[in-house]
């Protein structure tokens, strides 16, 4: 049972590999975490979304959600500056092509700056 | 079972990165010639391949996959799975892949006894000869028919242009999307920035991302841009319209034309050829569609777009062998504005679309 489990979960793998969103890179919700060199990491849920004239969002969804305040791209180096009430973050859009894209830079949250690293899910 | 495992894993990172477009997948300035031997045939869709042993400067002999093109074009120019055989010797000018070893796309093949060329040039989609000329095929009633005239067959095949650009804009784009010149981005489309840069990275990268190439469907415009063609089915007594697609993997699509709304975006369920309602306007069959997800490149170049992707296609028949394709792009999450493209598309009177299925071989078959 537990090997058909872990073929249909390779299978399942491929699957989602090979079906990318081809749409605005940002759109989506990525998964990851941030913290201090050497310190504890903490988990982070972002979902953004583009309307055609800025990016939306919010930090980990549900009843502790941050909205984000602000969304930019620097479409010439790839690069991604987040803002929200007392997180600024800055990062790389890496493996653009693919649906499991990601975010890899640095996170500053209440005087505290680590590195990040965020995956689209 | 760990073996199976792995060899499931292997599998499926192996169908992921071999499934690339010919641009990305081989050097197109680069060539290579040897004699061999044919080992085996593989004549299946959307690659056909031979296999050659070919003895290397130190005596060893390897094994080379030689892509020699999708099986329908071939057949159409006189090949056939017995026209090369195994144990046939041969000569062979190929384009080397870029990344994988002993693996190129077939220029010219000879055959060894007797000397005889049988293969020249690529395996670009063969032009079947145009139908005689003939009016436009009507109903009854006297409404167009967009499929083939009563009692008759056959089906719509090659477009005029394999690439999408918005009318009248004069870029250079090769027949495999790529542009001439990539500083020429701003005037295939009016992109937003984010969607320049996004097409510039598929362009740059030799569009080896492109969906299609990994067997997913032509949504949008370039559903009538596929090699292998497409019918219309008009069931005038249900109000709908089929649309059956040669290529991809024998997609089809429904053109509502009962008299329905259309409904919005947001309402749908995001799929690859969207919801569709069609009427009349005198001879043009116009079709507004909505509701499209953003796993497909609508144009063979890397073209963005977003769900919010609102198309109106109208198609005009001309005469009996000429089909007018005129499509409005309207995605403001993409563009600065909405824009046209058209093209025609040539009858292929009195046969079938023939089988045809992208994933068939998913070309795993032959790595070694």
């Amino acid at each position: 049972m537990r090997t058909r489990a872990l073929l249909a979960a390779a299978f399942l793998l491929l699957t989602i590999s090979i079906t990318a969103q081809e749409g605005h890179p940002l759109t989506g919700t990525w998964a990851g975490d941030w913290g201090p060199p050497g310190g504890s990491r903490t988990h982070i849920t972002m979902v953004m979304n583009w309307d055609g004239k800025a990016v939306s969002g919010l930090i980990n969804p549900g009843p502790d959600a941050i909205p984000l305040t602000g969304v930019s791209v620097d479409w010439g180096t790839w690069t991604v500056r987040i803002e929200a009430k007392g997180i600024s973050a800055e990062g790389r859009l890496e493996d653009i092509g693919s649906y499991h894209r990601r975010i890899v830079g640095t996170w500053s949250q209440g005087g505290t700056k680590g590195d990040l690293r965020l995956t689209r899910e | 079972m760990k073996q199976l495992l792995l060899g499931t894993l292997i599998l499926a990172g192996t169908v992921v990165h071999a499934q690339l477009s010919v641009p990305a997948l081989y050097d197109e300035w680069r060539r290579v010639t040897f004699d061999g031997v044919v080992t085996r045939v593989e004549w299946v869709n959307p690659r056909a391949y031979l296999f050659v042993d070919v003895r290397d400067p130190g005596g060893a002999v390897v094994n080379w996959a030689i892509e020699i093109g999708n099986p329908l074009d071939l057949e159409q120019r006189g090949w056939s799975r017995r026209t090369v055989r195994t144990g046939d010797g041969v000569s062979v000018e190929a384009v080397p892949a870029r990344d994988t070893p002993k693996r190129a796309r077939l220029l010219a093949l000879w055959t060894t006894r007797p000397r005889a060329q049988v293969f020249a040039g690529n395996a670009a989609t063969a032009r079947p000869t145009p139908a005689a000329a003939g009016p436009t095929p009507r109903w009854p009633d006297g409404q167009i028919r967009l499929g083939p005239p009563g009692g008759r067959k056959g089906y719509w095949g090659a477009a005029s242009v394999s690439t999408m650009k918005e009318s009248g804009s004069p870029v250079s784009v090769r027949a495999d999307g790529l542009l001439t010149n990539v500083s020429d981005a701003d005037r295939v489309a009016p992109l937003q920035p984010w969607a320049k840069a996004v097409y510039l990275h598929r362009q740059r990268t030799l569009l080896k991302d492109d969906p299609s190439a990994r067997c997913l469907p032509p949504g949008g415009p370039r559903q009538f841009q596929t090699a292998h063609g497409f019918q219309f089915v008009e069931q005038r007594d249900q109000g709908r319209i089929l649309v059956l697609f040669g290529g991809g993997n024998r997609n089809w699509r429904i053109i509502y034309t009962d008299g329905r709304p259309l409904g919005q975006a947001a309402e749908a369920v995001p799929s690859y050829f969207g919801s569709s309602v069609g009427r009349w306007e005198k001879d043009t069959l116009v079709v507004e569609s909505v509701g499209y997800n953003e796993r497909f490149w609508m144009t063979n170049g890397g073209l963005p777009h977003t769900e919010a992707l609102r198309l109106v296609e109208r198609f005009s028949r001309l005469d009996l062998n000429t089909l007018r394709y005129d499509v409005t792009v309207d995605d403001p999450r993409t563009y600065t504005r909405a824009w046209r493209s058209a093209w025609t598309v040539q009858w292929v009177p009195d046969r079938d679309i023939e089988e045809f299925f992208c994933e068939e071989n998913a070309e795993s078959t032959f790595i070694r």
